[in-house]
């Protein structure tokens, strides 16, 4: 069973673990932040309410920008680890796989930082 | 990593984790178009006009389905954690997955209703 592992298997299997764990952390925060969220937006308000006015009420209490921007990171890394994952399972050739995680990181890491901005300079 | 290792190919857990992949796979490319639509913020008319086309029946239907997909995500990831760190849970693996299931198409039907109700008798 104990077979030597090359350094590089190593590392590849420590980061799998870390990301093992990271899926399951980041679901538990997730759990709340993404139900609370629908909660707000749709039962104790409604979506016809959720208007450029409302946001700026919301956020001029600084947690609820901190929330928007876990809810924003957490679910991107989450969403983006889990993609990670089915692209490895289900793309077979290794250039279409490379070719498609790479996409999904670039698009992964625009979209983070728009939703920073965002979040960071709305008045 | 061996290939396909990540697959699951055990039976009643089967068609919870194709679910599972699924909803996780549709909820990520819902938080992608939203953060554009959120992004627009500093263009009031372009943002009011945005979120009041969320109002109409069609994206309501798609809401009420985005919140079952969130529900069974969130709900069977609890169970698969719960799984992974109480051994004795998967005896019962099979029920929790009903009792998870059931719970989400219960709070989809309550949330649903609140979702669909303003379309018909406006807001409050
Ligand atoms: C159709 C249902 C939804 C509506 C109407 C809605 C509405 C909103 C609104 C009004 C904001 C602006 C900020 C605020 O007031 O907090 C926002 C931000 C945000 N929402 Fe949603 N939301 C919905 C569903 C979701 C879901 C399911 C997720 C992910 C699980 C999500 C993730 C986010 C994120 C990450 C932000 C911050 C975006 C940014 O940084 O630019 N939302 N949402
Ligand atoms: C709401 C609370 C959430 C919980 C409790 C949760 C839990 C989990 C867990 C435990 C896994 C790993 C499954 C496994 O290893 O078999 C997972 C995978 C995944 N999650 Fe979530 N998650 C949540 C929210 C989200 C959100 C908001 C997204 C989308 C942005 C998402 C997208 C994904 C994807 C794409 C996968 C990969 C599926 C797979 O590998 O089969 N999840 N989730």
């Amino acid at each position: 069973m104990a077979q030597a592992l090359s350094s590089r298997q190593r590392s590849r299997q420590n980061f799998e673990t870390w990301a093992w764990f990271f899926m399951r952390i980041s679901g538990l925060i997730l759990f709340f932040l993404a139900l609370v969220h629908m909660f707000i937006m749709h039962i104790e308000n409604d979506v016809t309410q959720t208007t450029v006015a409302f946001v700026a009420k919301r956020w001029q209490n600084p947690w609820w920008r901190l929330f928007d921007w876990l809810l924003l990171s957490l679910g991107l890394l989450h969403g983006g680890n889990g993609l990670r994952v089915v692209i490895d399972d289900y793309v077979k050739r290794a250039s279409s796989r490379t070719f498609l995680k790479a996409t999904l990181y670039s698009v992964a890491a625009a979209l983070f930082l728009l939703g920073t901005i965002t979040i960071l300079t709305f008045r | 990593m061996s290939k396909s290792s990540t697959i699951y190919k055990g039976k009643t857990g089967q068609w919870a984790f194709i679910l599972h992949r699924v909803t996780g796979f549709l909820v990520f490319l819902f938080i992608l178009l939203h953060i554009i639509d959120v992004s627009t913020l500093n263009d009031p008319t372009v943002y009011n006009a945005i979120h009041q086309l969320y109002g109409n029946i069609f994206l309501r239907l798609f809401e009420v389905g985005l919140l079952f997909a969130l529900l069974y995500h969130a709900l069977n990831g609890l169970r698969v954690i719960m799984i992974d760190l109480w051994p004795g849970v998967i005896k019962n693996e099979k029920a929790l997955f009903q009792f998870m299931l059931s719970l989400a198409i219960v709070l989809t039907l309550v949330g649903g209703y609140f979702i669909v109700k303003p379309f018909f008798v406006g807001v409050h």
